[in-house]
């Protein structure tokens, strides 16, 4: 049991450093750690619960709590997680510390206003992504349509209210919900 | 919860302060409705829009410093965001609030997921919060366009990441690679022209 816990950390440490743009960019490798080397599942496990860490809201490395669970129960949960953040948090820590407590020098001004477009046009890649992903094998088009009307109708409540995100995002489900019960 | 009656002016040059304690009821509560791929958005709503603790121009620095490092990007946000606020504490409060909802409820999940996957209301659900997620990352998006530098290198840059991660379909990590280093050189070469 405690082989497996210190197994799960050593598996997941060096990854946490590696996970340049999230989850995304480590799935292959956790695949590889957790099926081929350790053994501690089987293909169809991981397959299964890479698809429930999609399903499920915050960032998609929480796929080593699922795994941890899986492997060595609640503390395998627990020790999966640690290894997974504690490393690249102690990292941002250190640089953005760093970063705030300096102030500006025409380098770090240039750095500023060079990382902000970037930023920015990943937020609408990202958008697009995940309508592309969530239309992609919808063949109701007045499910296509509604999606699309509550994407804008939810964008205007952003940009023109201070409605909380948790009210808007709950009371979306909920209203899905009951459309579903009445109409689909 | 008090949270419309702290008006705290945005453009402090040092950045606002909030307690740990803001900061921790803040990230628990995004953490537990970020469906959708459209956390950070939520974050931008909850730090800008709502609590008022910076402005559009220092969030999307954090972020950006969130996605270029390594690491879940909503984590370094939450890190990033909780350390301006709330110092050392509120970084550790906000990653704690960010993961703890997420975690219970993908652990959930786990247990659930053979039951509910199938059911159609299920995804029907999934789709409508998924939308309310995009429309929150759109509202952030154009919040923080309107507040960039209006120079050839903004606008360049950000329509090149975009039409190549979003519309080409490019993988992100060497875009980025390629498009951090140009863009900062030009906003330095940018700047040093207007100097």
């Amino acid at each position: 049991m405690d082989n497996k816990l210190l197994g799960l950390f050593v598996v997941f440490a060096p990854l946490s450093l590696l996970s340049f743009g999230g989850g995304q960019a480590i799935v292959a490798d956790i695949q590889y750690q957790t099926v081929s080397v350790h053994g501690y599942l089987t293909n169809a496990q991981f397959a299964d619960l890479f698809a429930v860490s999609r399903a499920a809201p915050g960032p998609s490395t929480l796929i080593a709590a699922l795994i941890g669970y899986q492997v060595a129960g609640f503390w395998g949960a627990i020790v999966a997680c640690l290894g997974i953040y504690v490393p690249s948090s102690l990292l941002v820590y250190g640089i953005a510390s760093w970063w705030q407590k300096h102030k500006t020098s025409p380098i770090k001004i240039a750095v500023e206003r060079g990382l902000a477009p970037v930023a920015v046009g990943l937020i609408f890649a990202g958008a697009l992504a995940v309508v592309r992903a969530a239309l992609a094998n919808e063949p109701n088009n007045i499910i296509v349509a509604l999606e699309l009307v509550t994407l804008a109708i939810c964008c205007s409540i952003f940009y023109f209210s201070k409605i909380g995100s948790y009210t808007v995002v709950f009371a979306t489900g909920g209203i899905f919900f009951l459309m579903h019960l009445l109409a689909f | 919860m008090a949270e419309d009656n702290e008006q705290k002016p945005a453009d402090r040059p040092d950045g606002a302060r909030g307690s740990a304690f803001d900061v921790l009821m803040s990230f628990l509560k995004v953490g537990g409705s970020a469906f959708g791929g459209s956390t950070q958005a939520m974050v931008f709503r909850e730090v800008v829009d709502r609590r008022q603790w910076m402005n559009e121009e220092q969030f999307i620095i954090g972020q950006a410093i969130a996605q270029v490092l390594p690491g879940a990007n909503p984590v370094n946000l939450a890190l990033y965001m909780g350390l301006k606020v709330a110092g050392g504490l509120g970084a550790a409060a906000a990653v704690f609030g960010m993961v703890i909802p997420a975690f219970c409820i993908i652990m959930a999940m786990g247990f659930a997921y053979q039951e509910f996957s199938s059911l159609p209301v299920t995804s029907f659900v999934l789709h409508g919060v998924a939308a309310a997620g995009v429309g929150a990352t759109v509202s952030q998006g154009l919040k923080t366009t309107r507040k960039l530098p209006k120079s050839a290198s903004t606008f360049i840059v950000g329509a090149a990441v975009f039409i190549t991660i979003g519309l080409l379909r490019w993988p992100m990590i060497p875009v980025v690679l390629v498009a951090v280093p140009v863009s900062i050189a030009w906003a330095y070469v940018e700047a040093r022209r207007a100097a």
